[in-house]
């Protein structure tokens, strides 16, 4: 026997199907109108904890960008600040190349002298150069406080020896900057091993050169005295006390190699006895110091053969110290140009990330919408279908025919 | 011929009583938990006579509902079912609703704080960067707080529901009762069914399904017993129980069902499951309250991470960095049954344990034993409760003070309406301390290429953090710190020396110098706040295993999980329960086409029983005209 079916239970079975087909219905316009395949955690909750985990990962992305646009602007302004600065030290070696030639006269010296003086206050005015933030650019971490000034006793740094990170991948950091300590403060002395210096109460005309380095490894470090014990005679002592000891010691010919301990330094010129020169560590100068030594030379007499041989072996050492300054300025910049480089690429590499990404949440969150409105026809088409089955079953019933 | 007529009439009346049933099937068409009725017949008793027994016609024995007890057992099984799932479906899709937008919410709350964060990492000196920063700490509170306090009316409305079902229900036991006694004294009355009433008890005990899971038994009376939970009787024959509801013995904001009986409030909330009832308790416990600890936990781990790294650093007046959010202290309930003096602190102390659990602290007479609020599992507890020695747990530290008598008991909530309690404490932005305090420095004469490569805080709390300190090498392989005796130096190994700990890199040379001092003007100072992004991503939560993403990460995915298998699970019982109805409907429901076929059966029989009555009559004329003639 087949089963039976009451006449309310027909209705609500077809009731039932209808409602079934306008829910399906319902459900695939909300999607096609959010552009959604997700609209709730309920949906998919894999997909769902998927979308959070990669919108973190896609905004995280955007904000190391960020980063690195902040970060790549200032060191932008220390790039030009350098620039700037390597430009003015250009000009200021180039006018210790004109001071240094013998024919200059004391009145265009002066004039040298002053604009020499004008540029070190320009490079002191770079120092204090502040970025678009109202940061100074040089100051290490104490970025709002003025890191350079001038006092009695020269150029003093106010800054600290901090230098900033910015986050620019999940584990790749990049320094915004360089302090004022590190630019500024920390330029190689001499000729970068060691240091030559008269005496001041030398009374020959012996002008010492800055020196080579021969054997870095024999370079003990320390201070050592080449003196003359006769005009045509010479040793070096260390600085051992009470009683120094004689390192080396020979004749002298001026324009000859005086070795020892690893370097060589040469003198020039007619030393006499008591006649003393300085050979020390090089250690780490300030800029300013050495500007402000260049200008204190640049000031001082020439009006006597031994002042003049005092004059030209300090203002060897200025020079030399001037080269270093600039090779310690690019090497400062090349680190800048550097990270700037490193900032592209962390930008390139999240900005590849962030399209990744997209296209994977994209998949996973948004709708297909050609498989939606096939499915939206279909539902259509099935919801027509129901409503048509109530309405001809409604009409059905055999009480039209008593 | 009177035996004609008297067979006849007998027709005549049992078709009648058959017409008037199919009549009252088709009235009933659409009555909702009507079952078909029908005329049993059967033949009169017969009269001897010399030759063998004439028939005396028919007699309507009885009239009887179509209906299977069997069907109608199966069909509120899966009504219980179906009502438990619909509820708990719609509760835990509003809740999953709460956490649908990745874009909006908490986590995005998190993710847009975490970058203001790192925007003023990029310019620490910028007030707009700091603003912006409060603004997003504020606005993170806000989600969590709003998160929590919509949780939380959710769970209200759920409360109220429980209080108002409990009220459907014992209104449905009182008719179920009433229904009991009409039916036996019904039934003694006539011998038979009283159809309508035992459709009406059926339709009441549907309804009843709606609400709760029961089960039946019927006596020999008549009289139906109905039970729920496990056993306990709800219908005894003419009596009903009341279901009641008490506030939580802890939590006056929690609410327990039980059975009012004369020895008092019989706990049932355990045991009670299935229909309406079932589904609002099962989703307090298995969405809302879990969600909210968990809630609470995120809550507590964004405000402590925040909160040690501010402590940690300066600000941007040159301060040590003061807390930026207050979350939720740990909840402690006492029993209101309490009859001791004691009471109970809580304190998390070491986030990383932390659990998004609750605890029941109870004193046994000797010691105090703790154990899960939701599984009942034991946890280990050290310590004795005093301040110095207080007992420790999960990441947990209970003071007891007071004496307590056995039996007394504490529920303790770990994180539950943490998230309630959020709040942005700052407002000035320079408040935010995005450096830190102390700064090092290597000295220009330094020979060796020793660097400082790293300076942290471990101890905020040191007064001497500030103070400069000078670190001489003495030799290559040791220091001195301010004149101090020599230390010996190991490379890779950090210095510590006034809560700061100082990593040198490269190799110190004799005589070289680094110092470690404040760093009030180091304004530009962005280190503090590098490490708080650090600290925010790292996986500090759940034993290490979780950072506060995952938290939130994984509050979504539950949720999730939980709404689209209530969803899922409705839509299969829903086919189940209409197969139910139909199955009863097949059965019991009434075919109009069927009853037209009756109506033309039955007015047939009707007709030919009255044109016996002519044909009696006619013969009655004849004889009496015979006789006349």
């Amino acid at each position: 026997m087949s089963m039976r079916v009451s006449t309310a239970g027909m209705h609500a079975a077809t009731l039932g199907l209808l409602l079934d087909a306008q829910a399906r219905l319902a459900r695939t316009q909300e999607q096609i109108a959010s552009g959604r395949r997700i609209n709730s955690p309920a949906d998919d909750p894999i997909g769902a904890t998927r979308i959070e985990s990669l919108t973190r990962e896609i905004e995280a992305g955007r904000q190391y960008m960020r980063n690195a646009d902040a970060a790549g602007s200032r060191l932008k302004y220390e790039e030009q600040g350098l620039a700037d600065l390597g430009g003015a030290l250009d000009r200021v070696r180039e006018l210790v190349l004109q001071a240094s030639n013998a024919t200059v006269d004391p009145d265009s010296r002066a004039m040298i002298r002053q604009e020499v003086a004008g540029r070190v206050q320009d490079m002191l005015d770079i120092a204090n150069r502040q970025d678009g933030q109202g940061e100074y650019l040089f100051a290490g971490l104490a970025a709002l406080t003025r890191p350079f000034e001038r006092t009695a006793t020269g150029v003093a740094y106010r800054g600290d020896q901090g230098q900033r990170y910015q986050a620019v991948g999940d584990t790749q950091r990049v320094a915004d900057g360089d302090s004022g300590d590190a630019v500024f403060l920390r330029v190689p002395g001499g000729n970068g091993t060691f240091v030559t210096e008269p005496a001041a109460g030398n009374t020959g005309t012996g002008v010492i050169g800055v020196g080579n380095v021969l054997d870095a490894t024999a370079w003990p470090g320390g201070t050592f005295t080449l003196r003359f014990v006769a005009s045509d005679a010479w040793e070096v002592v260390d600085s051992a006390t009470p009683t120094p000891n004689v390192v080396a010691s020979g004749a002298y010919a001026s324009g000859q190699a005086i070795e020892f301990a690893g370097i060589s330094v040469e003198v020039s010129g007619q030393p006499v006895a008591g006649d003393a020169f300085t050979v020390s560590d090089a250690g780490r100068v300030g800029l300013f110091a050495a500007l402000d030594r260049l200008v204190a030379t640049l000031d001082s007499s020439t009006a006597t053969p031994v002042e003049r041989a005092q004059f030209q072996s300090r203002l060897a050492g200025d020079l030399v110290q001037l080269d270093q300054a600039l090779g310690h300025l690019q090497q400062v910049r090349a680190g800048v140009g550097v990270r700037l480089s490193a900032l592209d690429n962390a930008v390139a590499t999240q900005a590849d990330l962030e399209t990744d990404l997209e296209s994977l949440r994209s998949s996973i969150r948004d709708l297909d919408y050609a498989e939606a409105v096939s499915r939206l026809n279909q539902q259509f088409v099935a919801l027509q279908a129901a409503q048509q089955s109530l309405a001809r079953v409604g009409q059905l019933s055999l009480f039209d025919y008593l | 011929m009177a035996d004609l007529l008297s067979t006849a009439v007998s027709a005549l009346s049992a078709y009648n009583r058959g017409l008037a049933t199919t009549s009252h099937n088709i009235a009933n068409v659409a009555t909702e938990g009507y079952s078909r009725q029908r005329v049993l017949y059967g033949t009169r008793e017969a009269q001897a006579f010399g030759n063998g027994w004439l028939g005396s016609g028919v007699n309507a024995t009885s009239i009887e509902r179509v209906y299977d007890q069997f069907l109608g057992l199966q069909y509120r099984t899966t009504t219980s079912a179906f009502g438990r799932q619909e509820v708990f479906a719609a509760l835990a899709g509003r809740v999953g609703a709460l956490f649908a937008d990745a874009e909006t919410g908490v986590g995005a709350a998190l993710q847009r704080f975490t970058n203001a964060v790192q925007d003023v990492a990029a310019a620490p000196t910028s007030i707009p960067a700091r603003q912006v920063l409060l603004a997003e700490a504020s606005a993170l509170a806000g989600e969590l707080r709003n998160h929590d306090e919509r949780l939380e009316r959710l769970a209200n409305e759920v409360n109220g529901r429980v209080t108002s079902v409990v009220a459907d229900i014992n209104g449905i036991a009182a008719s179920l009762a009433d229904l009991n006694e009409r039916i036996v004294s019904a039934r003694a009355r006539t011998g038979q069914p009283p159809n309508d009433l035992l459709d009406e008890r059926d339709r009441l005990l549907d309804q009843l399904s709606t609400r709760i899971a029961v089960s039946t038994v019927e006596q020999d009376d008549g009289a139906l017993n109905v039970f729920v939970g496990t056993g306990q009787p709800l219908v005894l024959g003419p009596q009903a129980t009341q279901l009641a509801t008490q506030p939580d013995p802890y939590d006056p904001a929690g609410v327990r069902v039980g059975i009012a009986t004369a020895a008092g409030f019989v706990d049932v909330t355990g045991s009670v499951s299935g229909g309406e009832l079932g589904g609002l308790l099962d989703v307090s416990r298995q969405v809302l309250d879990p969600a909210r600890r968990t809630l609470g936990q995120l809550a507590v781990g964004i405000a402590e991470t925040v909160n040690a790294r501010q402590r940690a650093g300066m600000d941007l007046t040159g301060a040590a960095g003061s807390d930026l959010f207050a979350a939720g202290d740990a909840q402690v309930l006492a029993d209101r049954g309490n009859t001791g003096s004691a009471t109970l602190d809580v304190t998390r102390a070491d986030l990383t344990q932390v659990v998004a659990a609750d605890y029941l602290l109870e004193f046994g007479g000797s010691g105090w034993s703790l154990r899960r609020a939701d599984t009942g599992a034991v946890v280990v507890l050290t310590g004795s409760g005093t301040a110095a020695d207080p007992l420790r747990a999960d990441g947990l530290e209970f003071v007891v003070s007071g004496a307590a008598s056995p039996g007394d008991g504490f529920l303790v909530r770990a994180t539950h309406g943490a998230a309630a309690g959020m709040q942005a404490l700052l407002t000035d932005p320079a408040a935010f301390a995005a450096a830190l305090p102390v700064q090092a420095a290597a000295a220009t004469g330094n020979r060796g290429s020793a660097a400082a490569a790293g300076l942290s805080v471990v101890d905020p709390a040191n007064p001497a953090l500030r103070n400069a300190a000078t670190i001489t090498f003495t030799s290559a392989g040791t220091y001195s710190i301010d004149g101090g005796p020599d230390t010996a130096y190991a490379p890779g190994t950090p210095i510590e020396y006034n809560g700061w700990r100082l990593e040198l890199s490269g190799t110190p040379a004799a005589g070289d110098v680094f110092t470690v001092s404040s760093n009030v003007a180091g304004l530009g100072d962005n280190r503090n706040a590098l490490g708080l992004t650090d600290a925010l991503s790292n996986r500090t939560l759940n034993g290490g295993t979780a950072s506060l993403a995952d938290v939130f990460g994984r509050l979504v995915a539950d949720v999730g999980v939980q709404s689209r298998q209530a969803q899922l699970s409705r839509d299969a019982l829903e086919l189940v329960q209409g197969d139910a109805r139909a199955a009863i409907d097949s059965v019991s429901g009434v075919n109009l086409d069927e009853e037209a076929a009756k109506l033309v059966q039955l007015q047939q029989a009707y007709q030919a029983a009255a044109q016996v009555v002519r044909v009696a009559d006619t013969l009655f004329d004849t004889l009496l005209g015979a006789i006349g003639r």
